[in-house]
């Protein structure tokens, strides 16, 4: 049971992309939200909708017109705060792996932990060939990113990330890039770090991954949330025009 | 023909030695500013972008010979006593400001062809603007760069040649007064300075090539 305190606070926060010679995309209309410790809040909408917008929020990635984001307690659109210090707490892992093309699976893990943390590469190769055998590629830690499947790149990512420790786990449609047959895998994975009491904000298009590991989920359409709720009530029983005609469409 | 050789080979490789000179502070004081310019090129704000883009193209957009002019004769024109330059430092200083301007584009453009994702990820882990830079854009920017840099060394290098206008004895001017000594050799006089650039040009090409595929080398799977 997701523990009530919440890890991220999102209120009102709004996003304009302003390209020139084109109308202004809003990207975040007074978007509030938050997650609990524990919890794993999964976002669903159509391309576009601002859920990927809204990720990059939560770790300072992309910087927000108005509104306030406070992550354990600290508040990032502070001007004071330390946002290096703040992404070391809150891991993301992306699309398209972004794994360090220049280092081994090995190296990708520990190389963070020795520039970011100041562990010794001992103790980080430690934790770095621990963490490759609980995500399942014990055995390709000398490998580089170029000699790995796309599944085996983003498991070394979700690697990469948990050996900061991170208070909360970011995925950035973290499947949507794999082969159809290591898709499987990487969600089980997921599932397992859920299991464990991560918490995690998944932006997916993977709804059974959604209504399986999900406590609660966020419909996002043009910017705003539509509709949120848990699995159950957002799947079965839909409440608003659009996320019906979304659920149709993709399910 | 072995006279001719044996008695204008010193002044060559006297030549030969002021060309290295030249070419080899020139190559380090131009990459330094080059480096320096296309990492800060990077940054986008316009307040740093407008100023060094309007120095990079000013100095690309015009023959270096102008540039050493300008330094040589319009520089001490001006009076001031500072800028009154003996050749040499005035044909190193020209030749650098044109260097750093083809590799500021060069750095620049390696930087900017790495992935925006590699550093978006680097600092996901906590890693700061400058971290990221050092540990994960610039190693795989650098392998970007060492085949075009080596061919902007060379250009310089055969470059040092127009310096001889302002009076430098590098290698081109010492061959010419070797012909004045040996005007009927020509050929062979100008042969063996050509032949002096090949043997300072080619292991440049060849250790930029030999870089490249040590640091930069596509890595076959294994």
């Amino acid at each position: 049971m997701p523990d009530p305190t919440p890890i991220i606070a999102v209120k009102d926060i709004c996003k304009t992309f302003e390209i020139p010679g084109r109308p202004p995309v809003h990207a975040l209309r007074h978007v509030s939200n938050h997650v609990d410790k524990g919890e794993v809040l999964v976002v669903i909408g159509p391309s576009g909708s601002g859920k990927s917008t809204f990720l990059r929020a939560l770790n300072g990635l992309q910087p927000i017109d108005s509104g306030s984001i406070v992550i354990d307690g600290v508040e990032l659109t502070d001007a004071k705060t330390d946002h290096n210090k703040l992404r070391q707490g809150v891991g993301m892992v992306f699309q398209h792996f972004n794994l360090f093309q220049h280092k081994t699976a090995l190296e990708n893990i520990t190389m963070p932990q020795m520039v970011v943390l100041k562990r010794t590469k001992a103790e980080a190769g430690e934790i770095g060939n621990r963490l490759l055998a609980r995500v399942g590629i014990a055995d390709k830690g000398d490998s580089y990113p170029s000699e790995l499947s796309g599944g085996q790149q983003q498991r070394v990512a979700i690697a990469r990330s948990l050996a900061m420790t991170p208070k909360v786990m970011l995925f950035d449609e973290a499947t949507s890039a794999l082969d159809p047959e290591t898709v499987g895998g990487v969600l089980e994975l997921m599932k397992d770090l859920a299991a464990e009491g991560t918490t995690m904000v998944v932006v997916t298009h993977e709804m059974g991954f959604a209504r399986e590991a999900g406590d609660r989920v966020t419909f996002m359409d043009d910017g705003a949330i539509v509709e949120e709720g848990t699995p159950e009530a957002i799947f079965d029983n839909p409440q608003h025009e659009r996320t019906q005609l979304f659920l149709s469409q993709i399910i | 023909m072995l006279e001719v050789i044996v008695s204008t080979m010193p002044f060559l490789l006297e030549g030969l030695w002021v060309t290295f000179e030249i070419s080899m502070i020139t190559i380090f004081f131009g990459s330094l500013i080059g480096v320096l310019v296309g990492m800060l090129r990077t940054l986008n704000y316009a307040v740093i972008n407008v100023p060094l883009g309007a120095y990079i193209h000013a100095l690309r957009g015009t023959p270096f010979l102008i540039h050493l002019y300008f330094v040589y004769f319009m520089l001490p024109a001006t009076g001031i006593s500072w800028l009154q330059l003996e050749a040499f430092p005035a044909a190193v200083i020209a030749l650098s400001l044109y260097t750093s301007t083809y590799v500021a584009e060069i750095v620049r453009g390696a930087i900017q062809a790495v992935p925006r994702g590699q550093g978006e990820a680097a600092r996901s882990t906590g890693m700061t603007a400058l971290q990221s830079m050092w540990y994960v854009v610039l190693p795989q920017a650098l392998k970007l760069m060492i085949p075009p840099m080596g061919g902007v060394y060379v250009i310089i290098i055969k470059g040092t040649s127009i310096v001889s206008v302002i009076g430098i004895a590098e290698l081109v001017r010492a061959g010419e007064h070797a012909t004045q000594r040996h005007p009927r050799e020509l050929m062979l006089i100008y042969g063996m300075t050509a032949l002096m650039y090949f043997a300072y040009c080619y292991p440049v090409l060849r250790l930029a090539r030999w870089a490249e595929t040590k640091y930069g080398g596509v890595r076959l799977p294994s």
